[in-house]
This record gives C-alpha cells, sequence and structure tokens, in this order.
C-alpha cells in the first residue's frame, strides 16, 4: 500500500487514511480535547505523510511511522499554541469546585460515577495537565494515563529512555504539586464555612 | 528522612505500577504522616484525573477521508503551477536568449552594416542588376557636352 502511494496512487491515499484515521485520531486526542482541533491535526498529519512517504523506508510498520509523525505534529501545534498557565483554585469552575469537594468526601464510591461527572474530571484534568509543557504532558498522559512503557514512550518520541523517565518524574511531581495545594486550598476554604 | 522516601516512592513510577509490598509501605506511613497522606492523597486524585483524560479520544468522522483527500487534491493543484515553471525553465531561457539575439541583430550589427557597400564581383550595382537597367556608356553625356550644347544653342539663335 505504501509503494502504491509513493507512485501516487490516489486510491492507496484514501485506503491508508480509512485504515490509520483511528489510531491517528487517539494520538491527537492526548494533546487536543476540541473535536475540530483533533480533525485539523489529524488531516495535517494524513498530508505530510503523502508528501514526505519517500523518506519511509518500510523498515517499521506504516502505523508506527504514521504515530511517530502525528506525535510530532501535535507537539508542534501545542507549542505553537504556547499557552502554559498555572493553575489556582480561584480558577476553578463551580462544578470542578464541587468535585474536587465530592473526591475528597469519598473517591471511589460507584454511585458518584456519572457520565456529567466524568467530563468535569476530564476537564480539570486538562486544566491541570495545561500547565505542563506539551512534552511533558505527552510523557504523563502515556504512562501515567495509557499504561505505557518508558520504552514505548521512547519509541514513539524518539527521544531516550532516561529522558522519558526524567519528563515523566518531572510531570508527576508537578502535577501532584498543583493538586496537593488545590486540596490544601479545598480543604482550608471547608474549614472556614462549617466555622460560619 | 522516613517521610522524604514516601514522597520520592511516589514520584518515581505510575501508582499502577508500585507492587503491593511497596503500597502498604505507603498506606502505614500515611497512617501518621500528615505531610505524606497529603502527597498520597494528590497521587491517587491526578492518577485519577490524567486516567479519565486519557481514555477521552474522538472517533473519526465518516467525512474524515473525503475531506482529507479534497484538500490533498487541492495542494496539488496548488504546487502545479510551480512545477509547470520548473519543467518550462529550459524552454524560457530558450526564448529569452533568442530575444537578446535578435535585439543584438536588430540594433547594433546594422550601425556596423552602413559602411559596407554591397556590389557584386563583376562590378553591377543590386540596382542595375535586379532592373536590368543597363545603360551603355554610348547613350551617356557628359557634364561639359550638356553645357555646351546649350550654349551652341544659344549662340546661334543670337546670330
Amino acid at each position: 500500500m505504501a509503494r502504491r502511494a509513493r507512485d501516487s496512487d490516489e486510491s492507496a491515499f484514501a485506503e491508508i487514511v480509512r485504515r490509520y484515521s483511528p489510531r491517528v485520531f487517539k494520538v491527537a486526542s492526548r494533546f487536543f480535547r476540541q473535536r475540530s482541533l483533533v480533525e485539523e491535526a489529524a488531516q495535517e498529519v494524513f498530508l505530510k505523510a503523502f508528501t514526505n512517504l519517500s523518506s519511509y523506508r518500510g523498515d517499521g510498520s506504516l502505523e508506527g511511522w504514521l504515530t511517530r509523525i502525528a506525535t510530532n505534529t501535535c507537539l508542534n501545534l501545542l507549542r505553537a499554541a504556547g499557552r502554559r498557565p498555572e493553575l489556582v483554585v480561584s480558577d476553578l469552575s463551580d462544578e470542578e469546585d464541587n468535585w474536587l469537594e465530592g473526591k475528597l468526601d469519598d473517591v471511589a464510591t460507584a454511585q458518584y460515577r456519572s457520565t456529567e461527572r466524568d467530563i468535569i474530571a476530564a476537564d480539570l484534568a486538562d486544566r491541570l495537565l495545561e500547565t505542563l509543557s506539551p512534552e511533558d504532558r505527552l510523557t504523563l498522559m502515556m504512562i501515567d494515563g495509557e499504561d505505557a512503557s518508558i520504552k514505548e514512550v521512547a519509541e514513539t518520541t524518539g527521544w531516550s529512555e532516561s529522558k522519558v523517565k526524567v519528563r515523566a518524574f518531572r510531570a508527576r511531581q508537578k502535577i501532584r504539586g498543583t493538586m496537593a495545594k488545590l486540596l490544601g486550598k479545598e480543604k482550608r476554604d471547608r474549614g472556614s464555612s462549617h466555622e460560619s | 528522612m522516613k517521610e522524604i522516601h514516601i514522597i520520592e516512592l511516589l514520584e518515581q513510577a505510575p501508582l499502577a505500577r508500585l507492587s503491593e509490598s511497596e503500597l502498604n509501605t505507603i498506606r502505614a506511613h500515611t497512617s501518621v504522616c500528615q505531610s505524606c497522606a497529603k502527597a498520597y492523597e494528590a497521587a491517587q486524585l491526578s492518577t485519577f484525573l490524567v486516567k479519565e483524560r486519557a481514555a477521552e479520544t474522538f472517533e473519526p468522522s465518516p467525512f474524515f477521508q473525503t475531506r482529507v483527500m479534497a484538500t490533498w487534491r487541492e495542494r496539488q493543484n496548488v504546487a502545479s503551477p510551480l512545477k509547470m515553471w520548473k519543467a518550462a525553465k529550459a524552454l524560457v531561457s530558450a526564448m529569452a536568449a533568442t530575444v537578446a539575439a535578435l535585439a543584438v541583430l536588430t540594433f547594433v550589427v546594422p550601425d556596423a552594416g552602413t559602411e559596407f557597400e554591397p556590389r557584386a564581383a563583376n562590378g553591377y550595382s543590386a540596382e542595375e542588376v535586379i532592373m536590368g537597367q543597363e545603360i551603355s556608356s554610348a547613350e551617356q553625356m557628359s557634364y561639359e557636352q550638356v553645357l555646351t550644347t546649350l550654349y551652341a544653342a544659344e549662340d546661334n539663335e543670337a546670330r
């Protein structure tokens, strides 16, 4: 299929898009939460891949090659956006505030879980992840979120395994630090509201 | 010292990768250490949140393939005038050289050729050859002969 696509066979291009778009969408979803942004990034990935098909030597799988292009393209798009705000409690929405409060009461009860709550949790997670660099964010999403191994992250990104370890450690430390501050503030706020 | 060790243990690996004995150590320590309990709680919550976020993925829409192919064709068409220009480069260069040569021939060469009198080796001018108007030397009169004839006629009348 890759050989046919290299010979500018348009049906081969179409087949590549059809077969690998779920994989590319999954990669782009690690970086973006809006469907339009995910689609835009995925389209850019395929156009880049078609333009550079001559550089695909066929050593590894086409899926692996596309995953690397997708990861680098999304990292570049995120870097270009260049926003890395610090998250503080006053930035939290009422829903996020309630979610944290509920979590402090009982994190794991099944009754607490609902689709709406999941969306709020993902919103809060995204805001926490936004405080990290795109590279640290990707590393944490893959290792802590998807249970990927250090080796898998290294293969996807092209970074050394030690670099991946450092990034994961740093990202974990930062995000947990931010969360600890949010929880500390939350507890203090609740304490003062109970007193009054 | 033990407190620092627990926090380090928490940050070294994802919570899901910690062994049961490591988790037991953490639980035992956090029951007596306030700051480590706080760190453990933060680790649990942030792990939960990251997992929630990682579970959120989009599926491609049915029109995605059509859209990509349309954009690809569009970009190919934009790129083709550039390709045509590259292919026509040699032809355009040859045409430019021809125009330059013609300009040189038109404006420079004629000036140099004004001193040249095109005359055949046999001594006939171009007009003589083309028009066939060969004038015999016997029919030609000199300027003195014309004057003499005119004055002679005037003299005869006066007499």
